[in-house]
C-alpha cells in the first residue's frame, strides 16, 4: 500500500486551482473537477428545495382533511418535488461524480471535450432555475412529474404551468445528452495505457452504461415533449383527443424513456457502493466480471420493461404477460449485485466509516425497494398496488434508500479527494443513523397505507379510512429527515474549512484516483500512469507503483511539468444562456427566440473556431 | 471545427471526435425511430382528411385527392442520394489534396470546393423540394393542425429537413474555411465527421421515404 | 461504529415498530383494505399477493440476516492490521445465487400469467352491464339494460357478475374499489373493461371507490360509493331509479333527447307501490342500446320489495363511508330558512342549472354536462363523495361549489361569493339564500 504523503500546503479554499481566480474563474472553468464541484453544490441546493417541497407535502398530509395548502398548490408541490428530485437533484449529483471522478479513475487529464462539459453544467443550471422559479409565483407545473396527456394538453391545462415543465425538461435534456456524448468518448478513448475495460473501476463502468442509457432514452422523451410542445403552441393534434389521438402514445413514449431513467438514477449509486465496500472491507469487489455484466444487462433489459408502469391501462393479456416476465427477469441481475456486495464484505476486515455505513445502508434498503418492485411485476397484484402509496413506498426505497444513500456514501468517501480535508466522522455517524431511522419512519408506513387503499397524489384524505396513523408517522419521519440533512450540510461546510487535513489516500483504497494528491492538482496526473491491475495500489506491478509514486508528489505546477492545459473560456456559458433565452421566447415573445438563437449561433461559431488549448508539440 | 489539435494519447488511436459523432448518430437514430413510430401508429387513424394515399370528401362537400406526390418526392430523394455521392467525393478530395493531379479529370475530382458546393447545392435543392411540398400541401388544405396525419407528417419531415439545413450550414462553413486557408489532409477528420452526419441524414430520408411515401 | 449497543437498540425498535404496524394493519377499522377480498377477482389477486409477500419476506429475511451477520462477524477488531484473504469471486456460488432467484421468480411468473388470462377473458353471458364515464371530477354511471343513469354511486346485487365498460369524457382517470377489485384506468378514446362478481354472501355493504389516476385539481375529491345489496334490494332500487322524478314530473310528449321512454304509472309520488318490471328473457328495452338482458337476479322466489330501496348509509356501522371533508373557511348560509319544493322547482327551471343537468320528468332540465339529478335525493353524498347529502351541505354546495370542490366547472350560483377560479367576488347564478333553500328542498325531494 502506498504511504500517504504529508501535504505541505493547502490552498486557502481547499479547492483545485485555476488560472482565473474568484467567481470569473468558476464561470470560465473547463476543468472537470471544478465542473463536478459546481454540479455538486447546485444539485445539493435543488435537493434542499425538493426536500422542502416534500416537507410541505407531508405537513399537509400529516392528518386527515388538512388545510395547510390549497389543492392547486399541493398539485404543484408534488409535481415539482418529483421533477426536482429526479432531474435537478439525483441526476446532477451523479453527474458531479461523473465529472469529478471518471478522468481520475481512468488516468486522464480531463474529459474528451472540456468545453462541452462546461456547457452541460450551465445548461443544467439555467434550465433548473427556469423550471424552479415558477413555484414562487404559484405557477409551477402541476401535471405530475410524468405529465400524462390529455391532462397536460392545452385543453385541460390552459395555464403557463405545463409550458414551464415541457420547455424546462427539453432544456435539461440537452444538458444530459451533451454530457453523455462526452463521457462515452472519454471512457472509450482516454483510458491510461493498460487500463482495459475489465480493469476499469466499477463506478466508471456503471457510469459508462448510464451514458448509453442517456443517449438512447432521452431522444424518446425529447420527441414526446416535442409533440406536447407543438400541441400546446402550434396546434398539432398528437394528444388531441378530439382528433382521435391516443393518450397512450404519451405514456409509451414517456416510459420508454422513464424506465431506463430509473436505472440512470440508480446505477451510479451502485457504482459508488462498489468503490466504497471493497475499500472498507480491505478486499477486492467480489465477482467483478459478474458485476460488470449485470450492470450491462440491467441497462439493456431496462429498455424492455417500460410498460410495467402501464399495467392498469388495459393493454391486453399478452402485453401484460410479456412485460411482467421481462420485469421479473431484470430482478435477477439486480439481486445478484446485492449478493456480490455481501460477498465482498464476507471475510473482510470491515471499517464502519460514514461512507461505509451509507454503502451498507444502500444494500439494506435497496433490497426492500427491490422486493416491493418484484411485487409490482405481477400485473394482477399490481392492479391493487399501482397508483397507491405502496408504489410511493417502493420508489422512495430505491431512490432514497438506494440512490441518495449511495450518493452520500460517495460524498463522504470522495470529500477528502475533492477538498483535501476529512468530514467529521462523528457528525457523519449522527447523520447516518438519523437518516436511516427517519427514512424508514417516513416510507415504511406507506407500504401499509397503500395496500389499505390510499391513492397517490391526493391533496387530502378523509378521516376514518384507517390511514391517519401511518401518515402521521411518515410526516414525523420527514421532519427528522430535515434535521438529518441539516446535520450533513453543517458537516460538509464546516469540514471544508476546519476538517482534518487528508493525504492522497486517507482510506487506504486501491484505485487510481487515490494515487494523486488531495486536493487534486489541476493536471491530475504528472505522468500518465501505467495500469496493470484493477487495484493499482493493492495489486500493481513495480512499474505501476513507480508511476503512482511520481503522481503522488505534491506542489508541482503544470508549467513545471510541461503539461499544457485547456484555455478557460466563457463561451460555453454564453451558448448555454443563449439557448435558454431562445426557449424562453416560446412563452414570452418570439423576438427573444430569434435573439437567443442569433447569440447562440455566433457564440457557437466562436467556440468551435477557437482552439481548445495553446499550441504545443 | 477548431484547428486540428495536437496529437494526444488515446486508448483506441482514434480521434475523440470520431467516437463522439457515432454516439451522436446513435442518439439521433432513437429520435427518428420515435418520430417514425408515431407516424406509423397514427397511420390510418385520422378522422378527417386530407389523407396520404386515399381520396376524401369532406362533410361540406369538398373533394381531396391523395395528397402525397410520389413522383416528385422520388426526384427529391434522388437529389439527396446524389448529394451523398458528392460528399464522398468531397471527402476524398480533401484527403488527397496533396497528391499530384495530372489529368483534367483528376483535377475535377480533386476539387474539394467543387464537391462541397455540389453537396450543399444538392442538399439545398432537396430542401427546396420540401419547401415546395409543404407550401402546396398547406394550399391543398393539410396543415400541422388539420389531423393526425398532418401533425405527424410535418413534424417528422420537418425535423428531417431541419437536420438537412444544419448539414448545409455545416458544409458552407467548411467551404468558407476552404476558401480562407484551404482544406487539406489535416482537416480530413473534420470533413469525415461532416460526411458521416450527412450520410446519416440521407439514410434517415430513405427510411422516411419508404415508410411514408412508398408503403400504403 | 459505536459498538453493538446502538445497533441492538435500533434492531429491537425496528422489530417492535414493524410488529405494531403489522398488527395495526390486521386489526381495527380499515374500510379500504385490499387484504380482505370480497369478490373472486379480488381473491385471485390476493392469492398472488400472499405468495409475493411470502417469497418477498423470505428473501428479505435471508438477505438482511446475511448482511447483519457479516457486519458483526467481520468487523475490524481494534489494532488488527492483517490483510484479509483477497478473494476475487467464486463461480459456483455466483451461478447458484443467480439461478435461485430465477427459480423463485418462476413461482411468481406462472400463477401471474394464468391469472392475467383468467381475469382478462371475455365476461360470461348474462352479466350485469354498467357503463362508467369518468369526468373531471365525478363519475357517471349508466345501467343500459335498465335505462338508468346516475352519478357517483352504484348498486350491485351480491353474487351477480358485473361487467364495467370504462370510458372517459375528458382526461385519464382510474376506477378502483379496493375491496372488490383491482383498478382499471379510464382512458379517453379508448374503452376498457373490468368484470368481477361480488360474493353472494355479502349482506348490504358499502365500499369506497376512488379515482386513482391523477386527473387535475380535485382528483382527491373524485370518489364514489359501491353498495352491494341483496338481489331483491337491487330490484327495488332499479325500479325506483327507473321512475321519473319523484316530484313535479311531467308526463311529457317529447322526452329529453337521450332519455329512453318508459311506460309510467301516474306522476311520480315516492313511496307508492311500483308495478312489476317486465323482463322477458332476451327482449330488449325500447329505446336502449341492444344489450342482452341480464340473467334473472336471485332465484325468483325472493321477496319483492317496494320500489325505491336505498342503502341505509346513516346506520352507525357505515360511518366510515360518510365523508368528513372540512368545509372551506368563509362560507356562510342564513339560518332558519325553510325551503319549498314547488318554489324550488320554479327557481331551478329558471337558472343555469337546467343547462348542465338532466332530471327525467322535468322537460326543462336537459343539460348533459353535469350529473343526472333525477334521483338526487336518494343519493348518499354530494360532490362525488366529498360531502354528505344533507340540506345544509347541499345549500352551501349550490351557493359556492368552487370553494367546496377545487376546480369545479359548476359555476358559483350564489350572490357576491368569492370564486376561487376567477379569483374575484362574483354574482353569476345570483341566487339568494332563500331561493337556494327552495332549490334544496326540490332536489332533496327527488328521491
Amino acid at each position: 500500500m502506498a504511504t500517504t504523503a504529508v501535504p505541505t500546503s493547502i490552498s486557502s479554499d481547499s479547492m483545485p486551482s485555476d488560472p482565473y481566480s474568484g467567481i470569473w474563474g468558476w464561470i470560465t472553468t473547463v476543468d472537470h473537477k471544478r465542473i463536478g464541484i459546481l454540479y455538486l453544490y447546485t444539485a445539493l441546493s435543488f435537493f434542499i428545495i425538493g426536500g422542502l417541497e416534500a416537507v410541505v407535502i407531508r405537513a399537509q398530509l400529516q392528518g386527515p382533511n388538512g388545510q395547510l395548502v390549497s389543492a392547486e398548490m399541493y398539485n404543484q408541490l408534488f409535481t415539482m418535488h418529483g421533477t426536482t428530485m429526479v432531474f435537478l437533484a439525483i441526476m446532477p449529483l451523479s453527474a458531479a461524480f461523473f465529472n469529478f471522478l471518471i478522468p481520475l479513475q481512468i488516468g486522464a487529464r480531463d474529459v474528451a471535450f472540456p468545453r462541452l462539459n462546461a456547457f452541460s453544467y450551465w445548461v443544467y443550471l439555467f434550465g433548473g432555475i427556469f423550471i424552479t422559479v415558477p413555484i414562487f409565483f404559484q405557477l409551477a407545473p402541476d401535471g405530475g412529474w410524468f405529465g400524462y396527456t390529455p391532462l397536460t394538453t392545452r385543453a385541460y391545462s390552459p395555464g403557463i404551468n405545463i409550458d414551464f415543465w415541457v420547455i424546462g425538461l427539453q432544456i435539461l435534456g440537452v444538458s444530459s445528452l451533451a454530457a453523455a456524448f462526452n463521457f462515452i468518448t472519454t471512457i472509450i478513448n482516454l483510458r491510461a495505457p493498460g487500463m482495459t475495460l475489465m480493469r476499469m473501476p466499477m463506478f466508471t463502468w456503471m457510469s459508462f452504461v448510464v451514458q448509453f442509457l442517456v443517449i438512447l432514452a432521452f431522444p424518446v422523451i425529447t420527441v414526446a415533449l416535442v409533440f406536447l410542445l407543438f400541441d400546446r403552441f402550434f396546434g398539432t393534434q398528437f394528444y388531441a383527443v378530439a382528433a382521435g389521438a391516443d393518450p397512450l402514445l404519451w405514456q409509451h413514449l414517456f416510459w420508454i424513456f422513464g424506465h431506463p431513467e430509473v436505472y440512470i438514477l440508480i446505477l451510479p449509486a451502485f457504482g459508488l457502493v462498489s468503490e466504497v465496500l471493497p475499500t472498507f472491507s480491505r478486499k477486492p469487489l467480489f465477482g467483478y466480471p459478474v458485476m460488470v455484466y449485470s450492470g450491462i444487462l440491467i441497462g439493456v433489459l431496462g429498455f424492455g420493461v417500460w410498460a410495467h408502469h402501464m399495467f392498469a391501462v388495459g393493454m391486453g393479456a399478452i402485453a401484460d404477460s410479456i412485460f411482467a416476465v421481462s420485469t421479473m427477469l431484470i430482478a435477477i441481475p439486480t439481486g445478484v449485485k446485492i449478493f456480490n456486495w455481501i460477498g465482498t464484505m464476507w471475510q473482510g476486515q470491515l471499517r464502519f466509516t460514514s461512507a461505509m455505513k451509507f454503502a451498507i445502508g444502500l444494500v439494506a434498503l435497496f433490497t426492500i425497494g427491490g422486493i416491493s418492485g418484484v411485487m409490482h411485476s405481477s400485473p394482477p397484484a399490481d392492479l391493487q398496488q399501482t397508483d397507491t402509496y405502496f408504489i410511493v413506498a417502493h420508489f422512495h426505497y430505491v431512490l432514497f434508500g438506494g440512490s441518495i444513500m449511495g450518493i452520500f456514501a460517495g460524498i463522504y468517501y470522495y470529500f477528502p479527494k475533492m477538498t483535501g480535508r476529512m468530514m467529521s466522522e462523528r457528525l457523519g455517524n449522527v447523520h447516518f443513523w438519523l437518516n436511516f431511522i427517519a427514512m424508514n419512519l417516513t416510507f415504511f408506513p406507506m407500504h401499509f397505507s397503500g395496500m389499505l387503499g390510499m391513492p397517490r397524489r391526493i391533496y387530502t384524505y378523509d378521516s376514518g379510512q384507517g390511514w391517519d396513523t401511518f401518515n402521521l408517522i411518515s410526516s414525523i419521519g420527514a421532519y427528522m429527515l430535515v434535521l438529518a440533512t441539516a446535520i450533513f450540510l453543517y458537516n460538509f461546510f464546516m469540514s471544508r474549512k476546519r476538517g482534518e487535513v487528508a493525504g492522497s489516500n486517507p482510506w487506504g483504497a486501491g484505485t487510481l484516483e487515490w494515487t494523486i494528491p488531495s486536493p487534486v492538482p489541476e493536471y491530475n496526473f504528472a505522468v500518465l500512469p501505467t495500469i496493470t491491475s484493477r487495484y493499482p495500489l493493492w495489486e500493481g506491478t513495480e512499474e505501476a507503483a513507480e508511476s503512482a509514486r511520481i503522481n503522488s508528489q505534491e506542489g508541482k505546477t503544470s508549467e513545471e511539468l510541461g503539461i499544457v492545459l485547456p484555455y478557460s473560456t466563457v463561451k460555453p456559458m454564453i451558448v448555454a444562456l443563449a439557448m435558454v433565452i431562445m426557449f424562453c421566447g416560446l412563452i414570452t415573445t418570439m423576438a427573444l427566440t430569434f435573439l437567443g438563437a442569433a447569440i447562440m449561433v455566433l457564440a457557437l461559431y466562436s467556440w468551435l473556431l477557437s482552439p481548445l488549448e495553446p499550441e504545443h508539440h | 471545427m477548431s484547428a486540428p489539435a495536437a496529437h494526444h494519447y488515446t486508448t483506441t488511436g482514434l480521434d475523440s471526435r470520431k467516437i463522439a459523432i457515432w454516439a451522436f448518430i446513435g442518439s439521433e437514430c432513437m429520435l427518428f425511430i420515435s418520430l417514425i413510430s408515431t407516424y406509423l401508429i397514427y397511420k390510418g387513424r385520422s378522422i378527417v382528411g386530407p389523407f396520404p394515399h386515399e381520396e376524401w370528401t369532406s362533410p361540406d362537400g369538398r373533394h381531396f385527392e391523395p395528397i402525397l406526390d410520389i413522383l416528385v418526392t422520388s426526384a427529391s430523394t434522388f437529389v439527396l442520394l446524389m448529394s451523398s455521392l458528392a460528399m464522398v467525393l468531397a471527402l476524398s478530395a480533401v484527403q488527397n489534396k496533396n497528391l499530384p493531379k495530372r489529368t483534367r479529370g483528376e483535377r475535377i475530382l480533386g476539387s474539394s470546393k467543387l464537391w462541397l458546393w455540389m453537396t450543399a447545392l444538392l442538399g439545398a435543392t432537396f430542401l427546396g423540394f420540401q419547401a415546395y411540398e409543404f407550401t402546396s400541401f398547406v394550399h391543398e388544405g393539410l396543415t400541422l393542425s388539420t389531423n393526425l396525419f398532418g401533425s405527424s407528417f410535418f413534424t417528422l419531415t420537418g425535423f428531417h429537413g431541419a437536420h438537412v439545413t444544419a448539414g448545409v450550414i455545416w458544409l458552407v462553413s467548411l467551404l468558407a474555411i476552404d476558401y480562407r486557408r484551404g482544406l487539406g489532409p489535416a482537416d480530413a477528420l473534420n470533413v469525415d465527421i461532416a460526411a458521416l452526419y450527412w450520410h446519416f441524414v440521407d439514410v434517415v430520408w430513405i427510411v422516411i421515404f419508404t415508410v411514408v411515401y412508398l408503403i400504403q | 461504529m459505536k459498538g453493538n449497543f446502538r445497533l441492538r437498540q435500533f434492531t429491537t425498535f425496528g422489530f417492535v415498530a414493524l410488529a405494531a404496524l403489522a398488527l395495526a394493519a390486521c386489526a381495527g377499522e380499515y374500510p379500504n383494505t385490499t387484504f380482505e377480498p370480497k369478490s373472486e377477482l379480488a381473491r385471485s389477486i390476493d392469492f398472488l399477493w400472499d405468495r409475493l409477500l411470502l417469497l418477498g419476506t423470505i428473501v428479505f429475511v435471508l438477505v438482511e440476516l446475511a448482511l447483519i451477520y457479516v457486519i458483526f462477524r467481520y468487523r475490524r477488531r481494534p489494532n488488527d492490521n492483517t490483510t484479509p484473504p483477497q478473494t476475487h469471486g467464486n463461480a459456483l456460488l455466483e451461478v447458484t445465487w443467480t439461478l435461485i432467484p430465477a427459480v423463485i421468480l418462476i413461482f411468481i411468473a406462472i400463477p401471474t400469467v394464468r391469472t392475467i388470462f383468467e381475469t382478462q377473458s371475455k365476461v360470461a353471458a348474462g352479466a350485469l352491464e354498467i357503463e362508467v364515464i369518468g369526468h373531471q371530477w365525478w363519475w357517471e354511471f349508466k345501467y343500459p339494460q335498465y335505462n338508468i343513469v346516475t352519478a357517483n354511486e352504484i348498486y350491485l346485487p351480491a353474487g351477480v357478475t358485473v361487467n364495467f365498460k370504462l370510458t372517459s369524457a375528458d382526461v385519464i382517470h382510474s376506477f378502483w374499489v379496493p375491496q372488490l377489485a383491482g383498478k382499471r384506468d379510464v382512458v379517453t378514446n379508448r374503452t376498457n373493461y373490468i368484470w368481477f362478481t361480488p360474493d353472494s354472501t355479502l349482506g348490504p355493504s358499502v365500499w369506497n371507490g376512488f379515482c386513482t389516476e391523477y386527473c387535475g385539481s380535485s382528483h382527491a375529491n373524485m370518489r364514489f360509493r359501491v353498495f352491494t345489496v341483496r338481489p331483491e334490494q337491487f330490484e327495488s332500487w332499479v325500479a325506483g331509479q327507473q321512475q321519473p322524478a319523484a316530484f313535479g314530473a311531467v308526463a311529457s310528449a317529447a322526452p329529453p333527447e337521450g332519455t329512453p321512454t318508459r311506460p309510467q304509472s301516474g306522476t311520480g309520488a315516492a313511496g307508492g307501490a311500483a308495478p312489476a318490471i317486465p323482463r322477458p328473457p332476451g327482449s330488449t328495452v325500447p329505446g336502449a342500446d341492444s344489450f342482452p338482458a341480464p340473467a334473472p337476479i336471485g332465484d325468483g322466489a325472493t321477496a319483492q320489495l317496494a320500489a325505491g330501496y336505498t342503502f341505509p348509509e346513516h346506520l352507525p356501522e357505515f360511518a366510515y363511508a360518510r365523508p368528513n371533508s372540512a368545509l372551506p373557511r368563509g362560507l356562510t348560509f342564513s339560518k332558519g330558512l325553510t325551503g319549498n319544493a314547488a318554489r324550488g322547482m320554479q327557481a331551478y327551471n329558471t337558472t343555469a342549472c337546467i343547462g348542465c343537468h338532466v332530471i327525467t320528468g322535468n322537460p326543462m332540465s336537459v343539460g348533459v354536462i353535469g350529473p343526472n339529478l333525477t334521483h338526487f335525493g336518494s343519493r348518499s353524498t354530494i360532490g362525488a363523495g366529498t360531502f354528505p347529502n344533507t340540506p345544509a351541505y347541499l345549500a352551501l354546495w349550490i351557493k359556492n361549489t368552487r370553494a367546496m370542490k377545487p376546480g369545479s366547472i359548476m359555476p358559483t350560483m350564489g350572490t357576491n361569493e368569492y370564486d376561487p377560479i376567477l379569483k374575484r367576488t362574483v354574482t353569476i347564478g345570483g341566487l339568494d339564500d332563500q331561493q337556494i333553500a327552495d332549490i334544496v328542498a326540490y332536489l332533496m325531494s327527488l328521491k
